[in-house]
């Protein structure tokens, strides 16, 4: 009997979960932009089961599924921010509200337990169209930390995606010269190959001797103080993460804007065999076909043309347009987590400047999950995650705006604290 | 009583006091336009600037003015025609909040002259001092659309000095940039800055309370000051001859053209419940404020700000860089401009290099954000939000800010709708003359700067 009841409780919870498992969602009638190869649909319907996209095409049909008429709606991929903020930063100018920054650990920094789904800035930028942000520390020095992908659907539980998939260098700005900080990345990265920890990732310097030691027969602890500068020291937490970088597991992405410090970094990753992602690039147009032939894409903020250095005189409006033109692959973010969504409007500029419309969509969505791998994400085809955004009008143009979003084919509200003050006031 | 009479006769005698004549000669601008000669932009879709528009409509230049806007314009023999057929013109963009100059690009701190911050109450400096003409991001401004921006110091200070309005040209010198018979502005700043700047240093102020008590203290000392000129000015001739007038200071003498009138005060703003008290302020020492600038939170105090004639300068969607910067609304410029029956007076402004180039893309958003929540707020009406109104708050109104028979010809034409991410300007004319032209490359003018700075063949843009 006791046993039956068990049997009971098991069957009904699975007539429960493949009830869950058969939702099935029906877009209908709406422009899509795919951002793949298919490019922009017209008059185009949406199939999604379980949170994917199962059919993408015209008059799909559905017995189960709930449908929507989206006449005269415009549909896009969730916008990804590529190099955000977004989760652990609230203001700006307010340090108690920053989690973005460390001076204790920089390569190993890793944020995700101090994301904050709660932010204001979340679902401010949902309302953007901003569906996953890749979320980066931004500590000053040589290294900020690794970037880890969260979704912005404010929740508690399950807002991490994916886990420090990239880790952010920073080469301009400070006093000490570039070549400096190329010579120190050189040798972060030799003596992170060099280091094995075994299985403890927590481990004094000492026990790094003994673990070295023991292994080689060599005195490692030597090599470890002095294959760097007196004033630069590691935490194994940080050499683990440039060991990730040097087996290829993760890219490197660096900040950098001068065309001889694009191509010095160039060189420096083909001597080294590593995977890197300019950011910045203002000056890339100059070395486009550098970049395009080492295959290095490149984040760029496409709004921003000031010179506001004299690593940056190059800068301007085309610089995403020539890149393209050159065959280097483009992200597209915005220099500002707060407004992280206006990354659609740097695209728009990016088009009027002569990048064509469906490649600055790419650079805010398909683009991004691809130079990060994030599997399944960031176009309309079948197969992939339904984290979907509908506008009433063209996704990059600055007059559009959010009218739902779906994040893996769930409703979101779009609603927000700025939208509640608005409410609160408009009729005063 | 005869106090009162005194002040009563000195306020309508004031423009007649010495310090005033000395005080206008200084610096005076020697900007001058080239002769533009006769020009018909035709059959264009014209936003007037003054809530109108006009669809294939005509403008006839002459002489650097506006001669005449309408339909089916008489062309002058030998007037250059451009035709306009498909494209979208506008007056001369206007950024109410600029720090080009003083803030100029590279940002090295060799040129970093907007903020004396170095006391709170700082009247005496003048923004145009710091100028530096060569910076190459006016030229960038210019190719948005910018024919005049007002240059102010930054906002370390609760009274941080003069603004000055700049014609968007290539000059050597500031008083080559300057507009002509534009009045003088002053910087004050409420809030976080400086609060926070002085209170880092443990000096007065290091709270909201300690600035208000700064303003009225700097007001008191204005207020004592003119009294003293007041009582100079109302002795007889002899007597006068027997001392001397009073000293000049720089500091009040500013201060005291802002208690008559003469000089506007922008007054950077973001909190509604400041904004209300910098009214009050003014009230109690009789002088007015022209603009809030920055103000994020003027949605909050629309009906207020319009009931005072105040305008508001905003921008369309920043926020969250500043505590106080918190509550910004997308629809902000929209209930400021719809507020008392749409007697609201709304700036959008940019206050950044980046922004400055699209303030058309800026005015956009916020124009239809205000739209979407129920306003009926068309592109002819939006467009005074970036023309018309920043000129009535820097009283160059005029002037400049509209495309009406007899103002500066400071033109826009744009290849589409300027309420679009995807439009461009094509010709930029400032006083008639072509400063801006796609279709020419020597055009903007290059800055000394950028001449041969990243490659020696060429100018950098």
């Amino acid at each position: 009997m006791k046993l039956n009841y068990k049997i009971l409780i098991s069957l009904l919870g699975l007539l429960i979960s493949s009830f869950s498992l058969s939702e099935e969602l029906l877009l209908k009638n709406a422009k899509v932009h795919t951002a793949s190869e298919k490019g922009t649909l017209e008059n185009t319907d949406i199939l999604i089961r379980d949170g994917i996209i199962i059919r993408v095409g015209k008059n799909l049909l559905s017995s189960r599924a709930d449908e929507r008429d989206l006449t005269g709606m415009v549909i896009s991929p969730g916008f990804i921010a590529p190099q955000s903020q977004l989760g652990i930063v609230e203001i700006e100018l307010v340090p108690e509200t920053r989690d973005d920054r460390s001076d204790i650990y920089s390569a190993g920094l890793s944020i995700d337990s101090a994301f904050n789904p709660s932010s204001t800035l979340i679902p401010y930028n949902l309302t953007g169209g901003i569906t996953l942000s890749l979320t980066t520390p931004s500590s000053s020095g040589l290294f900020s930390g690794l970037t880890s992908v969260f979704s912005l659907s404010g929740s508690l539980e399950e807002s991490l995606i994916l886990s420090n998939i990239a880790l952010t260098a920073n080469i301009s700005g400070g006093e000490d010269s570039m070549a400096a900080k190329i010579l120190l990345l050189e040798d972060s990265l030799n003596l992170a190959a060099i280091t094995d920890f075994g299985q403890s990732p927590f481990i004094t310097r000492g026990e790094v001797k003994n673990v070295q030691s023991k292994k080689n027969g060599a005195n490692y602890y030597e090599i470890y103080e002095s294959s760097l500068p007196e004033e630069v020291s590691y935490s194994a937490r940080d050499l683990m993460a440039l060991k990730r970088v040097i087996t290829k597991e993760i890219p490197l992405v660096i900040r950098a804007n001068r065309a001889s410090d694009i191509l010095a970094l160039i060189d420096f990753v083909k001597r080294k065999n590593i995977n890197l992602i300019i950011h910045g690039a203002e000056e890339g147009w100059r070395v486009s076909k550098h970049l395009a032939e080492a295959e290095i894409p490149v984040i760029l903020q496409p709004i921003d043309n000031i010179p506001n250095s004299f690593n940056e005189l190059g800068s301007r409006l085309d610089n995403a347009a020539l890149l393209h033109k050159s065959g280097v692959k483009i992200l597209i973010g915005s220099h500002e987590t707060h407004n992280a969504y206006l990354s659609r409007q740097g695209a728009g500029i990016a088009v009027s400047y002569g990048l064509p419309w469906e490649e600055a969509l790419k650079g805010v969505t398909k683009n991004i999950a691809e130079v990060f791998n994030l599997n399944k994400r960031g176009s309309i085809q079948p197969g992939y995650i339904a984290d979907i955004v509908i506008w009433n009008g063209d996704p990059l143009e600055v007059t559009s705006f959010v009218e739902e979003v779906y994040l893996s084919g769930k409703p979101m509200p779009v609603k927000n604290r700025s939208m509640r003050l608005k409410d609160r006031y408009i009729n005063r | 009583m005869k106090k009162l009479l005194m002040v009563i006769f000195f306020i309508g005698t004031f423009s007649f006091l010495p310090l005033n004549s000395e005080e206008s000669k200084a610096f005076e601008s020697t900007y001058q336009p080239s002769e533009s000669g006769d020009i018909v932009i035709e059959d264009a879709r014209i936003l007037t600037g003054t809530g109108k528009e006009i669809l294939k409509g005509s403008i006839l230049i002459s002489s650097n003015k506006i001669k005449a806007i309408g339909k089916n314009l008489p062309k002058p023999i030998g007037a250059k025609i451009i035709d306009a057929n498909g494209k979208w013109v506008t007056p001369g963009i206007i950024d109410i909040h600029s720090h080009m100059g003083v803030y100029p690009a590279p940002g090295l701190r060799s040129s970093s002259d907007g903020n004396e911050a170095t006391s709170p109450v700082t009247a005496h400096v003048w923004a145009e001092h710091s100028v530096w003409t060569q910076d190459p991001q006016m030229p960038l401004a210019l190719k948005g659309g910018i024919t005049t921006f007002h240059v102010l110091p930054g906002s370390a200070n609760l009274i941080g000095g003069r603004g000055v309005t700049l014609k968007n040209i290539w000059s050597r010198t500031v008083q080559g940039m300057k507009f002509p018979g534009a009045p003088y502005t002053l910087k004050m700043a409420c809030g976080e800055n400086p609060k926070r700047v002085y209170g880092e240093r443990s000096s007065e102020p290091s709270t909201r309370m300690g600035n208000v008590a700064g303003y009225r203290k700097a007001w008191i000392r204005a207020q004592g000051y003119r009294n003293k000129l007041v009582e100079y000015e109302s002795k007889s001739e002899e007597a006068k001859e027997l001392e001397y007038a009073p000293t000049r200071d720089l500091e009040l003498e500013t201060l005291v053209g802002v208690l008559d009138g003469e000089i506007l005060i922008q007054n950077h703003c973001y909190r509604g419940e400041e904004m209300a008290v910098m009214l009050d302020i003014a009230k109690e020492f009789n002088y007015k404020v022209t603009t809030f600038h920055h103000a994020v939170e003027a949605y909050k105090v629309a009906d207020i700000l319009a009931d005072n004639g105040v305008c508001a300068a905003m921008w369309a969607d920043w926020w969250g860089f500043k505590h106080e910067a918190f509550d910004m609304v997308w629809e902000n410029a929209a209930i400021v401009d719809q507020a008392n029956s749409g007697t609201g007076c709304a700036i959008i402004h940019s206050d950044s290099s980046v922004g400055i180039q699209r303030l058309n893309q800026e005015a956009a958003k916020a124009m239809s954000a205000g739209n979407r929540a129920g306003f009926n707020i068309s592109p002819s009406r939006a467009i005074k939000w970036i023309t018309l109104n920043p000129a009535k708050a820097l009283g160059i109104v005029d002037k400049t800010g509209s495309l009406e028979a007899g103002k500066m010809a400071d033109v826009v034409i744009w290849d589409g709708n300027p309420f679009s991410v995807y439009t461009k300007t094509e010709k930029v004319f400032v006083d008639g003359v072509l400063l801006y032209d796609k279709d020419n490359k020597s055009l903007p003018k290059a800055t000394d700067f950028e001449l041969g700075i990243i490659n020696s063949q060429e100018d950098r843009l």
